[in-house]
């Protein structure tokens, strides 16, 4: 895990106690190999394309983020400073690994990367996503989507 | 969310007390920094081996709560011995006033210039853009905010936004100017030159400051959280 003592003590302490929702079910979908998979990518860290207007503060919003979209004009917009951005000003794929996706499904590990891709606010309380929630999961049924890689920051 | 929606579904988790509760189906626990899931910028092989773990989770039929460990530290997790940023920069002075605040940022962000070019042409990229103002516009707006006043840029409604936006490209950009050249420093390398040793960094705490004294309750709550992280907050 990220370790908590390098975490810097406010958003330690934040990110360690936080109220998280209690799941009353444990649903475990099956499916076929990896290499058989459709994959999708869920980033919590708000992205945007430039140009475009910042997620806002709170918003329960999900925007999509196209496979053929130009990964090195996608840019954070998360309402949080206390995480690192030098990582990501060199490389979008330490946290929206698209061109990793891209790579295993042309050498065979993984069957295809989704067309749309899907980014929300982290911060934001997951009771204001259920709709957002509702329109991913019905987009990526659409899209045959069988895999989907959660990437938070 | 989308486990309940009939989407199978593994999470790259950085936050261990999280994921205690909240039990998702499948989870590669990574012990990266916040900020960075797949660890190391520009290691494709370091990143496709977490990717893959990762995936490989769907393939578990285990569940419902399969829990696995990433086994390494990304390389750039530490501090690189020896390593500076790549623009030399005098240290910061004490400044009267807007003027002089103004003055001396503005000299700054031309001697910064040159190794932010280099790393948009080294990477092909830059991080800069969200606050939708050119960057020879950013010592006027921030030494009007100073000054007392309130500033409002498009796209933005607000000068809370407007000024929060401006602040993240300033540290983008100086973030990308430090790391023009040479292999990955840490983040922690590139956070303790732009807070303590840059008039940028000292600009940002000085907004701050005055964000927190301002009578307009959005400059003052989003300058008093989102201009300058914890760890460089003033003291006291």
């Amino acid at each position: 895990m990220a370790r908590l003592e390098d975490i810097p003590g406010p958003t330690r302490t934040a990110v360690a106690t936080i109220d998280c929702p209690a799941f009353e079910t444990t649903p475990f979908v099956s499916g076929p190999p990896l290499s058989k998979r459709r994959v999708a990518i869920v980033s919590s860290a708000a992205l945007i394309e430039r140009g475009d207007k910042p997620f806002d503060f709170g918003s329960g919003e999900c925007r999509p983020l196209q496979r053929s979209a130009n990964a090195d004009d996608i840019l954070i917009s998360h309402v949080s400073i206390n995480f690192d951005r030098a990582g990501y000003q060199r490389d979008i794929n330490v946290v929206y690994p698209i061109d990793r996706l891209k790579h295993m499904a042309i050498d065979g590990l993984i069957g295809s990367v989704a067309n749309t891709h899907y980014t929300v606010m982290g911060s934001t309380d997951p009771a204001a996503m259920v709709e957002s929630a509702d329109f991913i999961a019905a987009a990526f049924k659409a899209d045959h989507v069988d895999a989907v890689v959660l990437a938070p920051v | 969310m989308l486990e309940e929606r009939g989407l199978p579904t593994t999470v790259l988790a950085l936050v261990l007390p999280q994921v205690e509760k909240t039990r998702p189906p499948r989870a590669l626990m990574v012990p990266f920094m916040l900020g960075r899931p797949l660890g190391e910028p520009g290691d494709s092989d370091f990143q496709r081996r977490v990717l893959l773990q990762a995936l490989r989770l769907l393939e578990r039929t285990d569940g419902p709560v399969v829990l696995e460990h990433f086994p390494d530290d990304n390389p750039s997790h530490f501090d690189r011995p020896g390593w500076e940023p790549s623009v030399t920069l005098p240290p910061p002075g004490t400044y009267a006033d807007a003027d002089e605040w103004e003055t001396a940022f503005r000299d700054e962000l031309e001697a910064v210039i040159p190794a932010w070019e280099r790393f948009e042409a080294r990477f092909g990229r830059t991080t800069v853009g969200l606050s939708g103002q050119p960057l020879q516009d950013w010592p006027d707006c921030a030494a009007s905010v100073l000054r007392g006043a309130l500033p409002v840029v498009a796209p933005f409604e607000s000068t809370a936004l407007s000024v929060r936006f401006m602040c993240d490209d300033i540290k983008a950009m100086y973030g990308e100017a430090a790391q023009a050249d040479g292999p990955a420093p840490s983040a922690g390398q590139i956070d303790r030159w732009f807070w303590r040793q840059t008039v940028a960094g000292q600009l940002l705490i000085a907004l701050r400051a005055k964000a927190m004294e301002s009578p307009n309750n959005g400059l003052k709550t989003v300058g008093g959280r989102f201009f300058v992280p914890a760890p460089y907050l003033p003291k006291g």
